[in-house]
């Protein structure tokens, strides 16, 4: 049987880079495949010249057996191969079959008028054919993430796709929708479909797929069988060395507090109170972890104790000095580091180049400027030497932010936070969407900064991330902490547990350190 | 989808252009603007009646051929274009044309003045905000200059009073207009009062209180227009080359330039600057990075108005030589040179030179053919329509991620957002 894409010798280049390399890939009809490597690999290029947004300078594109030359994505679609962005492409006002039918909407009278009644029931009919549970009358804007995501699926089953290509489908999803997205995967394959999806996560392309191919510098280095492979080989794949899944932390050695919070509570921009009375403290020299679903106060809780948010009780003591009222500035001064959640929105100023991106935070302070005048010399060093030692590519100090991949972005900003030799670290979600290596290399420079005596706060909604790096773990919930537990002794069940805001059936109060002193 | 690729495709190459370009496109847009114009004024010019042709449209009859046809026009679109442009200049290619002529000092005071609203707006564009109340600003600081150097022009004279009224003037129209500015910067910093809509109303309560004091307070009473007494010569502005009769000086104009070079200076090498351009670009990052939001905003406002003041109090000390109501719209205006510019300051200079052709040859189309004004503001407009249009599609475009990358991939690293890169990037990194 031939296979049901197969790309060939596939080569494209953009200015000074080749993106994809005489890629040759091959998918077999019915199978989920994974098409697997670190941000800036070249995936994403791939599929898009598999959808006809892009057309190769050499090689050959073969759906069906048959050699295709798309023109643009509506070729593509002819041929059956639809394509879900990252990014979907929804008219939020408009209902789940409306969207569907967009553009391909059946008619009545004639052509003249919109046959509503039969695109309801068609819509009706392919959702119920592949066990999805949409309803076709919901306003797009009503319906969650996953919902919006089956629909996309839906529009481009409705418009006849064979192939489904899904671009770091995961990545806008909670857990629990990433599960039921992969049993989306196994009835689309069942009815004959073919998926191919792009990750940079190795867990969902080991559980999801059947065969997985890891893109590395647009060159593709190896096709394997999800079966024969294990997760330390295909780490091994991405990023061309070996890689040490466990970090190896020495046992710290904490010294005195360098944050102490006290009864924090913080109301977010609605006045809703969503931090209430929370205390714990910070040591130099230690990683304290705080854990927890997203929107349980965290985001709050860590902008009132970097001076991005004014608490509405409470203290915040840094370095023995109540800091709960100074200006932000005052903070970056005083030697508080933050690596911020939102990094397009708050870490950089996109439309900077990394010379300028570089001084964000330390414009006033007196190694840039003097009197009032930018030494833009010292800029520029500054953000060579970042470049270079957190190896941020390409490693161009002119290159705006916005042109670098996510992770190099991240990489920047991790840099520009430690050469600031803080005395207190925050991060937050310091390795979301980064790919292994560089979760990796951040990762080591935040134990770096606690071997040499730093104070680290540590907030993360990967568990076993948190629960690695931690030297002690607080879980957050509903805006309180829920428990500060040794992260070597608490198990992911009773995390789990602590993280949906209930008591794990071991007293907790064997859990809690001594260190709970404040 | 295929219509959408095409745009985006256009969008991404207009991002991508480099400065060379972007001032071919310019001038390709200043050309297809004319032609379009001709057509309006050929147009015009058969619908309107005349007793003699401006304009006949005919072709060569060399050795006797004989003539097949001849159209007769109204109106004649190359005189209307000549006028527009060289007599704005005084006719350049005229037998005994000098650089200091009368219209060539016309079309440079225009441009003076409108060098300082457009900075004005264009620092306030800079810094996110939107300042539509240049005019407002202008007229108070016009007023504060009058007022300052009536009251203090007793105490000085002649040369000695030209050197400290001049000076004096200038800083109170700075002041009066800053002050103006703070106003609806504070509104918005501390009450989040949206500043599109206080500044335009500001705008009318500076000229109507303004009026009224005028009319009440300080009324010349040995005239009849709505205006104060008449600051004294020795206060007005040196003409230095130009006839004194002209109302422009070089040295208006030299200030102007090299506050020009001062913002830009200010926007690019400034740890003010920087959290200015921070604020205007991504508040939130500003933020981030310790930008006192608040302070910022009342800041670039102040900075803002006190720009559009000095303009008022150059209106009033080189232009009037004293304070009258019904004051030109040069603080809209600023708003087009500054948008015409891409909010870049030295792109203003440019944009204020245009405007001032612009202006000072709509008088002399006016004087030399049948024309209508209405018709000339037309053609005026095309001008401005046309040469805006590809920037402002540049500025749309560079907010678009899916342009952003297309352009990226066209392997430039001149595209930026309004052409900022090329003034910020350029120089500091030499």
């Amino acid at each position: 049987m031939a296979d049901a894409v197969r790309l060939d010798g596939i080569t494209k280049r953009f200015p000074g880079v080749v993106a994809n390399d005489d890629v040759t890939l091959e998918v077999e009809r019915g199978s989920v495949h994974a098409l697997l490597g670190e941000n800036g690999a070249g995936k994403t290029t791939l599929m898009n010249v598999l959808y006809g947004l892009y057309q190769p300078e050499e090689g050959r594109v073969v759906v069906d057996g048959e050699e295709q030359s798309f023109e643009s994505p509506g070729d593509a679609i002819d041929a059956g191969v639809g394509m879900i962005h990252q990014h979907f492409m929804l008219v939020d006002t408009m209902t789940v079959a409306e969207n569907i039918t967009l553009g391909n909407e059946p008619r009545k009278w004639g052509w003249l008028a919109v046959d509503r009644e039969q695109a309801r029931r068609e819509v009706r009919e392919l959702s119920e054919r592949y066990g999805f549970a949409v309803e076709p009358d919901a306003r797009i804007e009503t319906v969650s993430v996953g919902v919006q995501q089956r629909v996309e699926i839906l529009k481009a089953l409705y418009r006849g796709a064979d192939v489904l290509i899904l671009d770091e489908p995961t990545a806008v999803l909670t857990p629990q929708e990433v599960e039921e997205l992969l049993a989306v995967f196994e009835e689309l394959t069942a009815a004959g479909k073919t998926v191919i999806f792009i990750t940079h996560k190795l867990g969902e392309a080991m559980e999801a797929a059947d065969e997985i191919t890891v893109l590395r510098d647009g060159k593709n280095v190896g096709s394997v069988s999800a079966d024969d492979t294990d997760r330390e080989a295909l780490a091994e794949l991405m990023v061309g060395r070996e890689v040490l899944m466990e970090t190896d932390a020495r046992p710290s050695d904490p010294g005195d507090e360098t944050l102490c919070v006290d009864g924090l509570t913080v109301e977010d921009s609605r006045g809703v109170t969503v931090v209430d009375g929370v205390s714990f403290g910070v040591r130099a020299g230690e990683v304290f972890g705080i854990a927890g679903v997203d929107g349980n106060g965290q985001s709050e809780l860590v902008e009132a104790i970097t001076g991005l948010r004014e608490p509405t009780a409470g203290r915040v003591d840094f370095e023995g000095r109540d800091v709960a009222d100074w200006s932000r500035i005052d903070h970056i001064e005083a030697g508080m580091a933050y690596i911020p959640e939102d990094r397009q929105e708050r870490g950089l100023v996109m439309d900077f180049d990394l010379v300028e991106n570089g001084l964000l935070g330390s414009q006033h302070a007196s190694a840039f400027a003097a009197g009032g005048r930018i030494d833009w010399d010292r800029a520029r060093d500054h953000a060579e030497a970042v470049v270079e030692e957190y190896d941020v590519r390409p490693p161009d100090p002119d290159a705006r932010s916005v042109s670098l991949s996510g992770g190099n972005q991240q990489k920047f900003i991790v840099g520009r936070e430690f050469e600031r030799d803080p005395s207190l670290l925050v991060a937050t979600h310091p390795t979301r969407g980064v790919d292994i290596g560089s979760t990796e290399f951040i990762n080591d420079r935040l134990l770096d900064l606690r071997n040499a005596g730093g104070a680290v706060l540590l907030v993360s909604s990967k568990l076993d991330e948190v629960q690695m790096l931690s030297d002690r773990l607080a879980v957050m919930h509903g805006g309180e902490l829920m428990a500060v537990v040794d992260p070597d002794d608490v198990t992911e069940e009773e995390l789990g547990l602590l993280m949906a805001g209930e008591e794990p059936s071991r007293s907790l109060s064997s859990l809690r350190l001594a260190g709970e002193e404040s | 989808m295929s219509w959408r690729d095409r745009v985006e495709r256009l969008l991404a190459r207009l991002v991508a252009a480099s400065a060379t370009e972007r001032l071919a496109i310019s001038l390709a847009a200043l050309f297809s603007s004319i032609l379009v114009g001709t057509l309006l004024v050929l147009v015009a010019g058969r619908m309107t009646a005349c007793s003699s042709a401006a304009f006949v449209l005919t072709h060569p009859t060399p050795f006797g051929v004989p003539r097949l046809f001849a159209v007769g026009f109204c109106y004649d679109p190359i005189a209307v274009y000549d006028r527009l442009f060289l007599g704005a200049l005084g006719d350049p290619f005229s037998a005994g044309w000098s650089p200091r002529n009368a219209q060539m000092a016309v079309t440079l005071r225009e441009t003076t003045v409108l060098i300082f609203t457009g900075l004005s707006v264009a620092v306030a564009f800079r810094a996110g905000v939107f300042n539509i109340g240049t005019q407002g600003q202008l007229v108070v600081g016009g007023f504060a200059t009058a007022l300052t150097v009536l009251a203090a022009a007793p105490a000085v004279s002649g040369f000695v009073g030209t050197l400290t009224l001049i000076p004096l003037g200038l800083l109170a129209g700075a002041v009066g207009g800053g002050f103006y500015g703070a106003i609806p910067g504070a509104l918005k910093a501390y009450a989040d009062a949206n500043e599109v809509i206080t500044t335009i109303m500001l705008n009318f309560v500076a000229t109507g209180v303004v009026g009224y004091l005028v009319l009440n307070q300080f009324k010349d009473p040995t005239s009849a227009a709505t205006q104060t007494r008449a600051l004294p010569s020795y206060a007005d502005f040196p003409a230095v080359v130009f006839d004194p009769r002209s109302n422009f000086s070089l040295i208006a104009l030299a200030f102007g330039i090299s506050l020009i070079v001062a913002v830009y200076y200010l926007l690019a090498h400034t740890s003010f600057g920087y959290d200015l351009r921070t604020s205007g670009l991504q508040p939130e990052a500003a933020e981030y990075g310790g930008v006192d939001a608040a302070r910022t905003v009342v800041a670039s406002f102040a900075l803002s108005g006190a720009l559009g003041g000095l303009g008022g109090a150059l209106y009033v000390l080189m232009i009037l030589g004293n304070y009258q109501t019904g004051v030109p719209a040069y603080g809209f205006d600023g708003i087009t040179v500054s948008i015409l510019a891409g909010n870049n300051p030295v792109g203003v200079g440019f944009a204020a030179l245009l405007f001032g052709v612009l202006k000072s040859g709509t008088t002399v189309v006016d004087f030399a053919t049948d024309v209508p004004p209405q018709l000339v503001g037309v053609l005026r407009g095309l001008i401005i329509l046309f040469v805006a249009m590809p920037e402002f599609f540049r500025l749309l475009g560079g907010r678009m991620d899916r342009v952003q990358r297309r352009a990226r991939r066209l392997g430039s690293t001149a595209a930026t957002d309004g052409g900022e890169q090329a003034d910020d990037g350029g120089d500091r990194n030499e």
